[in-house]
């Protein structure tokens, strides 16, 4: 058999290996900066379209707003596209006074113009109709109008306060300003060549594999320090963290999972990034559902749950335990501290602390002596998977046995809004108390039978919460809230409205969990990465490699 | 045997139209809609309504199967219902990459295995047959990612020689063969453990043939004996489970994708089926079910090259 050889083919394939190799990997060389995200491809790349983290991180190299929220800091607005804006007394009228000189980035062929109110009123028109925006509902009642080239005004129907119409107009969905002539001229084909004013121009995509940009020159804030970003869409978890070893990859998207943050940590040269404002954890009970139309039910699992399990579980670094549906640090949201106090104050129970000598009381008061058993669907994802089984564990202890089944992310999305589920857990984000109380609390809202139906899983404001015989609804304190002013009175009544829910048990908010990213030690954000409200860190003008 | 060809080909026909029809149903019956995951959370319900409508999800099932089909006739994929864009342009751009590296899979396995298979098979029971066999169980016991996933380790992080991410480009040969280098070993690994393992067996039958007795006693050298009576007659039963596993090959072409971040065919069904994107998904499943077809079309006329004593009718 000395034909064969076995030994010589095995050097023959080292030999073809060693010429492949030869190519040096290229990561940070060309100044460009690599990211990898959790994403298979991109959804939409239209401004008023991407709601995925993924999309958003990607749509905000690209586009900016009349105004901004601070950098690595959500807290607090700066001006952006316009340098100064003014409300009228009633406020009613907002008028915003554009900066000079932003420039469009150019596109196919054509140059690039400057940017005025003409493209700002196009914008927003846009954003206000369902046709084109998936945020139309944010736009309702506006109108607006090109005072000159450099002004534009906004009129409300109602009065809104800074708190609430800010995020209207400020770098986040709707609010992200798209150019008129190349949203004319590419059409459908925005979605996947965007056309902006930011601080990176769009260069090419690379279906199922990358999006690469190019740094914008007539920056209206500075020359990017980057040549560029490539953002690639990796959904393995490590691959990713291959990627971020090898130094093919700059910065990778992590899960929220403690040991992952520690085995980053442990890797040479790799910094970790832990920010908000994160996803707030809530176990919504569906009241049309038995047993939980049993307030006494749902209070005894109030009563059973320990938050801190539940964060222990997930990682005390990532997350922190919440005690009202608005997290930290939203305005509006309720501290554990105020929780109790208020309750003291009314002589009610707003906080839930683990007794399970109430639960079990509740639970015989209710009919169950023994607990009961139910059913429900869940995510596959881990975000998802860690609180909902040590729920489930802890559940299981108070002779309550939920069976989870177990469906992709998709279904479990539609499951849930076809009002499939008797308890539903809901990880998120939004940008506005109003926004969070009208979509989870409103009875407009409620799934499959409100007039919007949304997520409001619970029922609220369509079935009995408290008990009595009748209907409980929390619309009245949201909407007078939306309409006031007063920064201060608002949150007053959204936290009027949250210690209702408390009261009624309708929601149990668990935890809040912090979002993760790994990065080189070389690539320096440029700013304090506290927190951002595209749930991914901010690359902007300011982000370099520094190698 | 144009003629066998052609039907073939024909009979491929019903096949594919099977499986759009499955995929089809499938997909629609499976709970999720594009539209709502197009518009995510915050959209209102008209705003949903109006995108199911444009994107003719409003139809009946039926009307939908038929204008599909029509679209297919006539060579139109359609465009996607997540980002609008053409489904033949993604795929015209993805399927080279499952293509090559489905390729390099088989070579791999074909020039590794089947020599590696007739060694072990000639060394029954020694040292070097042990090994062998071992080496191949182990190949086959090895998922697919987790292979891909030690390999990177090995060759891209601990002896940083290959990338870890994309496809390269696949106009540039040097760098579409610098990213093919480790998904291709990972599924050529897979593919030898398979081929080795059926080439033993295949020889190991083939050697206790009357002519093979017949052969030695002539006085044939052994190296003519292997050449030419023992190989020749073990190819056949080689060549027809090739077939097969290059099928499963396909399939582990997914994974792979998945694990080296390769925008092929198996990275755009995974993300398809994730956001319900049917048209996308439906593609990609005609272009694997068609794969197949061919593999096996391929199959069966390799087998009248190798022995003529296979006549197509």
């Amino acid at each position: 058999m000395k034909t064969l050889r076995p030994s010589l083919t095995i050097v023959i394939l080292l030999g073809v290996l060693l010429c492949f190799g030869v190519q040096p990997t290229s990561a940070a060389k060309d100044n460009v900066l690599r990211i990898a995200l959790d994403a298979a491809d991109i959804t939409d790349l239209h401004p008023h379209f991407a709601h995925t983290t993924q999309d958003r991180g990607i749509v905000h190299l690209m586009f900016t707003g009349l105004v901004r929220y601070k950098t690595g800091d959500i807290g607090k607005f700066e001006p952006d596209l316009a340098e100064s804006w003014e409300v009228s007394k009633d406020g009613l009228t907002w008028t915003f006074h554009l900066r000079r000189g932003v420039m469009v980035h150019p596109w196919k062929g054509n140059p690039g113009y400057e940017l005025t109110s003409e493209d700002v009123v196009y914008s927003f028109k846009s954003a206000a109709d369902p046709k084109r925006s998936a945020w139309a509902a944010e736009y309702a009642g506006m109108t607006f109008k090109a005072v000159d080239p450099y002004t534009v005004r906004i009129t409300l129907k109602k009065p809104l306060s800074e708190l609430l119409f800010l995020p209207k107009v400020a770098d986040y969905a709707g609010g992200l300003i798209i150019p008129k002539k190349p949203a004319e001229e590419l059409g459908e084909g925005f979605r996947t060549h965007p056309v902006g004013t930011g601080p990176f121009i769009f260069t090419k995509y690379l279906p199922k594999e990358k999006i690469v940009t190019a740094r914008n020159e007539k920056f209206y804030r500075g020359v990017p320090k980057l040549a560029g970003v490539e953002v690639f869409y990796m959904s393995d978890l490590s691959s990713r963290k291959f990627g971020l070893q090898s130094k093919d990859i700059d910065v990778i998207e992590g899960p929220p999972s403690q040991p992952w943050v520690e085995e980053m940590k442990r890797l040479p040269g790799v910094e970790v990034d832990i920010f908000g404002p994160g996803e707030a954890g809530v176990l919504h009970f569906n009241m049309t559902k038995k047993p939980f139309d049993d307030i006494r039910v749902r209070r005894a699992i109030g009563y059973c749950l320990s938050r801190d399990e539940v964060v222990t579980a997930l990682g005390k670094a990532i997350a922190e335990p919440v005690y009202s549906e608005i997290p930290n640090p939203q305005p509006g949201w309720i501290t554990g501290e105020q929780a109790k106090l208020r309750g003291l104050q009314d002589g009610k129970d707003y906080l839930y602390e683990s007794d399970r000598a109430k639960t079990r009381k509740l639970l015989a008061e209710a009919g169950f002596p023994k607990g009961f058993t139910t059913e429900m669907y869940l995510t596959e994802r881990g975000e998802y998977q860690v609180p909902m089984q040590n729920v489930v564990a802890q559940l299981r202890e108070c002779g309550i046995n939920v069976k989870l089944n177990v469906v992709d992310h998709s279904t479990y999305h539609h499951n849930i809004r076809a009002d499939m589920n008797p308890i539903v857990l809901y990880n998120c984000w939004r940008p506005t108390a109003d926004v969070k109380l009208t979509y989870f609390t409103h009875s407009d809202a409620v799934v499959v039978t409100g007039k919007k139906p949304n997520t409001n899983f619970s029922h609220i404001g369509a079935a009995d919460a408290d008990g009595d015989g009748k209907i409980d609804s929390v619309d009245y304190l949201i909407e007078v809230a939306r309409e006031m002013l007063d920064a201060q009175g608002q949150k007053a009544l959204w936290k009027e409205a949250q210690f209702k829910l408390l009261d009624w048990g309708v929601a149990y908010p668990l935890f809040i969990k912090r979002f993760t990213f790994a990065r080189q030690k070389y690539v320096e954000w440029g700013y304090d990465l506290q927190s951002t409200l595209i749930l991914s860190p901010q690359i902007n003008e300011l982000t370099s490699i520094t190698k | 045997m144009i003629a066998y060809t052609i039907r073939r080909v024909l009979i491929a026909v019903p096949t594919l139209i099977i499986v759009l029809t499955i995929t089809f149903v499938l997909v629609r019956i499976a709970p999720g809609d594009p539209a709502e995951v197009r518009l995510g959370d915050y959209a209102s319900k008209e705003s949903v309504e109006t995108l199911r409508k444009e994107m003719g999800l409003d139809k009946s099932m039926w009307a939908q199967y038929l204008e599909t089909l029509k679209g297919l006739l006539q060579g139109d994929f359609g465009r996607s219902m997540v980002n609008g864009r053409p489904i033949s342009e993604e795929i015209k751009r993805s399927l080279p990459y499952t293509l090559e590296l489905t390729l390099v899979g088989i070579i791999f396995g074909v020039v590794f295995g089947i020599p590696t298979g007739v060694y072990t098979a000639l060394k029954r029971n020694t040292l070097s047959d042990y090994i062998g066999r071992i080496l191949s169980l182990g190949g086959l016991s090895f998922p697919t990612f987790f292979l891909g996933i030690l390999l990177m380790l090995a060759f891209s992080i601990k002896i940083p020689l290959f990338p870890v991410v994309g496809g390269g480009d696949i106009h540039n040969l040097a760098d579409n063969l610098y990213h093919l280098a480790l998904p291709g070993l990972t599924l050529g690994l897979i593919m030898t453990a398979y081929v080795t393992r059926m080439a033993r067996s295949s020889v190991l039958n083939t050697l206790n043939e009357d002519y093979v007795r017949t052969a030695r006693a002539k006085g044939l050298t052994e190296r003519k004996v292997i050449y030419k009576h023992l190989l020749r007659n073990s190819l056949l039963a080689i060549t027809a489970l090739i077939g097969v596993y290059a099928i499963v090959l396909i399939g582990g072409s997914v994974m792979v994708e998945i694990v080296f971040s390769r925008p092929g065919l198996g990275k755009m069904m995974i993300g398809a089926l994730k956001q319900r994107d049917y048209t996308s998904l439906q593609a990609v499943m005609i272009i694997f079910a068609s794969l197949v077809v061919l593999i096996n079309l391929i199959t069966d006329l390799t087998y009248g090259l190798i022995d003529p004593r296979v006549r197509y009718k």
